[in-house]
């Protein structure tokens, strides 16, 4: 698969001036040096603190801002200097409340915007129903945005992203804020454009979403690349725990102590419930000791047991940790 | 045809937008119509023959200005702190069509400055007001909408740069007024100041007014300040077709299309 977005030692500061008399410069590094690709098709997803330079990539990657030094761009095109080729071709969703307007109903802000993306009259007529149905804002199209709620106006943002049927789109925090159904129903648009063979860049400080919705993930600190990868690939890279929960009908010592013994395991805790014993395993998560547990367990009464695996959060916050 | 769809479509937006709101309501309504009263209570007294043309057009003209003020420089602010104007920065339309869209939806509407100022000296006040040049004044009058979408671009280009969008467009409105002779002729001016109203394309477009309804006995003077008012209108379509290139490359360098 061919890259369309290529970024490569990208950088990125801004300058900001205080005092009267002597002003003082202050520069501020917002990207520091980050390099990845992303391929046609894939979902690919910006991971970070805030502050961390997500969103100023992406606003760089629009066309919105200029790189202060390496190589930003999109569909081949340099993004600051190549934005008319680049502009037809990709739209973005800011999560929040903006990028609307308010005084107009959600078919009108459709239809300008639709406008300024120079779509056909008939075409854009044809779309903005089709979005507006997708986006499930068909029955609210023309009431003024401004008695919109909340979770309506990022549902307006959702469709205005998607008007000129873009290859790809960028989402910065697009669930930010948004109710739970209107969260999965962007996720389903998100899988639809994967489907579609669209390209999609994606930051959220949701791990979940990340998990599900990425191909690939970067992690980004402080404006410096700090790991790049497959969730499964970054949740392997790093040494994280994962445990058993059992509940036991009887435990004995003899019992935890065997169980303590299989290789990876680091520890066995044991609490009394109201029905029988609670037994928690914390194991390395390279290794798979469900198999030799049950084993010991073989002649006991189970009454459940579950495996919690080590999740993209874990390797996300140990990740950031070790790079602060 | 596409950059027309967008001007067009802009135009009627803008108008929307700016109807809606109440500050632009006061300035398009009660501006002119305060300043007809005022600015008649001023000059009635004054012994000057025409003294109707300067309260009807300088209160209509100061109202006009108002608007184009607090619209045309003051939506820049509106779109920046409502996410939109990076949205609509970063389409495939240029980015000077759409402002040219807004400007001019912003100056027609704002037009209504004059009928308003002129139905309140003649309500009021039973004002004289004869037009002795209906033509030349029609002539004037378009002069005078480009003059006004001239000066307006530049602004809208300048404000784009800069944050403190709010502060500037307070500190230029009443200069302006007082520098190209909105009330009074800017003869009166010190000296040191009229080369100043004189590189500011609204006198000449205000000069050309006032002649027209004077009348026109002389043709040559009138076609002079016409033609001082046009080539002074395609320096400011150049000033801004440079700035234009600028801001563009300036906004995303400086990172001024956002609050952040």
């Amino acid at each position: 698969m061919s890259a369309v977005i290529e970024v490569s030692d990208l950088k990125r500061e801004y300058i900001s001036s205080k005092g009267w008399i002597r002003r003082k410069k202050e520069i501020i590094k917002a990207v520091d040096g980050i390099t990845f690709d992303v391929k046609k098709g894939e979902i690919f997803g910006l991971l970070g603190q805030n502050g961390a330079g997500k969103t100023t990539t992406i606003k760089m990657l629009i066309t919105l801002l200029a790189p202060t030094a390496g190589v930003c761009k999109v569909l081949g095109a340099d993004t600051f200097g190549g934005e008319k080729f680049i502009r037809r071709r990709i739209n973005f969703i800011f999560g929040g409340e903006m990028g609307v307007y308010r005084r107009l109903s959600a078919r009108d802000n459709l239809k300008y915007f639709s406008n300024l993306y120079y779509i056909d009259g008939a075409v854009a007529e044809k779309r903005i129903a089709e979005i507006l149905e997708l986006v499930g804002l068909a029955d609210k199209a023309d009431l003024l945005v401004e008695t919109y709620s909340k979770g309506m106006i990022q549902r307006l943002q959702i469709a205005q992203g998607l008007i000129n049927d873009p290859e790809i789109i960028f989402m910065d925090e697009p669930t930010v804020g948004l109710d739970p159904l209107g969260a999965r129903m962007l996720r389903e648009i998100i899988k639809k454009l994967k489907a579609q063979g669209k390209t999609v860049m994606l930051t959220t400080h949701y791990m979940f979403e990340a998990d599900e919705l990425c191909d690939r993930i970067a992690i980004i600190n402080k404006g410096r690349l700090v790991a790049l990868g497959t969730p499964e690939e970054l949740k392997r890279g790093v040494h994280g725990l994962s445990s058993l929960e059992i509940a036991l009908a009887n435990s004995t010592d003899a019992l935890l102590n065997r169980i303590k013994a299989i290789e990876g395991v680091k520890s066995v805790t044991a609490a009394g419930v109201e029905k029988g014993t609670a037994i928690t395993v914390k194991y390395l998560s390279d290794v798979d000791v469900s198999g030799r547990t049950l084993d010991i367990l073989r002649d006991e009464k189970i009454y459940s047991f579950s495996r919690k695996e080590l999740t993209l959060e874990d390797a996300y916050i140990q990740l950031v940790e070790k790079a602060q | 045809m596409k950059k027309l769809r967008v001007i067009w479509d802009t135009l009627k937006l803008q108008m929307k937008n700016s109807f809606v709101r109440p500050m632009f309501r006061f300035c398009l309504i009660a501006n002119p119509i305060v300043n007809t009263v005022l600015i008649y209570e001023m000059f009635k007294n004054s012994g000057q023959e025409n003294f109707t043309t300067y309260v009807i057009l300088g209160a209509g003209l100061m109202g006009l200005w108002a608007c184009i003020c607090f619209s045309s420089a003051g939506d820049i602010n509106r779109e920046r702190y409502s996410g939109t104007l990076s949205l609509i920065f970063a389409t495939p339309a240029d980015f000077s069509t759409i402002i040219f869209g807004k400007i001019l939806g912003n100056t027609i509407l704002s037009l209504a400055t004059l009928a308003l100022s002129f139905l309140t000296a003649k309500i009021l006040y039973n004002a004289p007001f004869q037009i002795a040049s209906p033509g030349y004044l029609l002539l004037s009058l378009l002069a005078t909408v480009v003059c006004f979408i001239t000066i307006s671009t530049v602004i809208a280009y300048l404000l784009t740069l800069s944050r403190k969008t709010q502060l500037y467009m307070n500190c230029i409105e009443i200069p302006i007024i007082l520098a190209c002779g909105f009330v009074f002729p800017v003869e009166i001016l010190p000296a040191w100041v009229r080369p100043i109203s004189y590189a500011l394309s609204p006198t000449w477009a205000i000069k050309l007014m006032r002649m027209s309804i004077a009348g026109i006995n002389n043709p040559a003077q009138y076609f002079t300040t016409f033609g001082i008012l046009a080539g002074l209108t395609a320096i400011y379509v150049l000033l801004s077709s440079l700035l234009y290139q600028v801001i563009d490359r300036q906004v995303r360098i400086k990172a001024t299309l956002e609050v952040s």
